[in-house]
């Protein structure tokens, strides 16, 4: 997939994520939904976020092997961090330390992600 | 690995986008390549190989264990 096909698509998937959020917000907000109608909505962002990871996947898939060999490092490096800093948090929340969101999750390991993608590439420039 | 694909490229006056659009990877992979980053696998090997209209053998450098 070209790179800017990918961007186009994964902008749209983003765009498409947002407006879900925005609607489910929107609709949870009123009094108007029951059970499992609530559960639905509150699930709506999924949809279109399942999409964005099914697109990742087919870009993932035509990377050639030098790109897949940093991604896969980088994914390494990236779930290895998650795990230490989130257990790590698990076990300070245990001695008092505010309890945060499960939303807090998925940016770190992006942030991770990203940070391991720059310093891997760095290996093979 | 050391390897003669810079020099190879150069000798054909292509750019490393050129060669990269040829083998089917990226131009950062060329690269990688060329600085001896990067060992390709023996699939890219035998493309880049074919590209020159040389052997393996006369392109990268086995370096022996």
């Amino acid at each position: 997939m070209r790179p800017l096909t990918y961007l186009r698509d994964f902008t749209l998937g983003l765009l498409a994520y947002a407006a879900a959020l925005f609607l489910s917000n929107h609709l949870l907000g009123g009094d108007g939904l029951d059970q499992p109608w609530r559960t639905a909505v509150a699930l709506l962002p999924m949809l279109p976020a399942c999409g964005i990871c099914a697109l990742v996947m087919h870009h993932v898939r035509r990377m050639d092997e030098l790109q897949r060999r940093v991604q896969v490092e980088a994914l390494a490096l990236a779930f290895a961090g998650t795990a230490l800093i989130t257990f790590s948090y698990g076990f300070l929340e245990g001695s008092g330390f505010p309890r945060l969101s499960m939303f807090t999750v998925w940016p770190l390991m992006a942030a991770l992600w990203v940070g391991a993608l720059l310093l891997v590439g760095r290996r093979y420039a | 690995m050391k390897n003669r694909v810079r020099e190879l490229r150069g000798a054909r006056d292509w750019s490393q986008a050129a060669l990269a659009g040829l083998l089917g990877v990226s131009r950062q992979t060329v690269n990688a390549i060329e600085v001896g980053r990067y060992d390709p696998s023996l699939p890219l090997a035998f493309r880049i190989a074919r590209v020159f209209g040389l052997t393996i053998e006369e392109i990268f450098e086995d370096a022996g264990e």
